[in-house]
């Protein structure tokens, strides 16, 4: 049984990170809110919120995030929607999308 | 062919020498690569080669690199006989971009686009041929988005040829000057940009030279400075949550 956790960010001023937002109105018009088993709060106002504590340990350095869980096997970690999306969603994306999507969350400026 | 998965890894890897953590990575993996940028991660292929002479080594031929880079990517090939995999832009979509927007349009919409066609694509499918890669990542690079890198970790944003990918960062806790002091103690060779003041190299009209005291990646984008980052989750919050 696979389960899909989905760590957001809150900002310290209270209000949600607009790419979460965006990943959440995709997952919305994607209809796979079923897909996604647990959100969970990285709050910037408390290093101790679960969320914040996930990326720790993880290493995630961006939000939002998905942990997905099998049993017997090692937490699998995606920092980019699209490519949940088609791995394990078994949902179409295409390649531009995709890397549209990992420019915009994940840390590429050393390459 | 190593099993992609940390499990197999030493427990006390993160307090081990690059050049230990490379000796792991090679050890537990045939089907790895090192990202070589053209610039001080040559460290890399300097210590790799003594442990595996013809390890996997491939670079982003964007276009757009300096002259001086490119005469680098020959001179390591011959200074180590090894072969560089340079990746090039997919043609099409290149094309498409330059034909609709021009040559340089990442100084009037941000670098996204153009690095996502020409740097990103490529690693993205050289990536997928792979089940680790090892990076020139330092943790001092950038206090604000590199603190936290690990010498090894899962890729949380690229599938390898098995679906899961390892990305070892040798160099993570190693200070820009220990990685001087290699190159000098070892005579390894070095772009010669390094000695016209640039700091980070990447692409020519995306890098500038940086004055001493500035930090490196302010060479780079700097007409970005200023650009949203708000998806990144704060370096002091994680800190704080790692005690």
């Amino acid at each position: 049984m696979t389960k899909i956790t989905l760590v957001k960010k809150v900002h310290p001023d209270g209000t949600a990170c607009r790419k979460c937002r965006d990943v959440l109105g995709r997952i919305e018009r994607d209809g796979v809110w079923g897909r996604i088993d647990r959100v969970v709060v990285a709050d910037e106002r408390d290093p101790d919120s679960e969320g914040m504590r996930l990326a720790a340990r993880f290493h995630v350095e961006r939000a939002p995030f998905f942990i997905v869980e099998r049993p017997g096997e090692p937490p699998q970690i995606y920092t980019v929607y699209l490519r949940l999306l088609r791995e394990e969603l078994k949902r179409e994306a295409s390649e531009p999308d995709e890397v549209r999507e990992l420019m915009s969350t994940a840390r590429l400026d050393f390459i | 062919m190593g099993v992609v998965s940390m499990d197999h890894l030493p427990m006390d890897l993160e307090r081990r020498s690059p050049q230990e953590i490379l000796a792991c990575a090679l050890e537990q993996f045939d089907n790895l690569a090192i990202s070589f940028s053209g610039a001080e991660d040559v460290v890399l292929i300097d210590m790799a080669t003594r442990i595996r002479p013809d390890v996997g080594v491939f670079s982003l031929d964007t276009g757009r690199l300096h002259p001086e880079t490119y005469a680098f990517f020959e001179r390591v090939r011959e200074h180590y006989g090894i072969e560089i995999d340079l990746r090039f832009p997919d043609t099409q979509q290149l094309q498409a971009l330059v034909r609709e927007k021009g040559l340089f349009s990442f100084y009037r919409d941000g670098h996204q686009e153009c690095c996502g066609i020409r740097k990103v694509l490529p690693l993205k499918r050289k990536l997928a041929e792979l089940d680790a890669w090892i990076t020139g990542q330092r943790r001092d690079q950038s206090l604000d988005t590199r603190a936290g890198v690990p010498v090894v970790q899962e890729d949380p944003a690229f599938t390898g040829a098995n679906g899961r990918l390892l990305k070892f960062n040798p160099l993570a806790h190693w200070s820009s000057r220990d990685v001087w002091d290699y190159i000098r103690e070892h005579d390894v060779p070095c772009n010669e940009l390094h000695r016209h003041g640039f700091v980070s190299i990447g692409c020519q009209p995306c890098t500038r030279t940086v004055l001493p005291h500035q930090h490196e990646r302010e060479g780079r984008w700097w007409w970005e400075l200023a650009e949203d980052k708000e998806c990144g989750l704060h370096a002091g919050n994680r800190e704080a949550a790692n005690g």
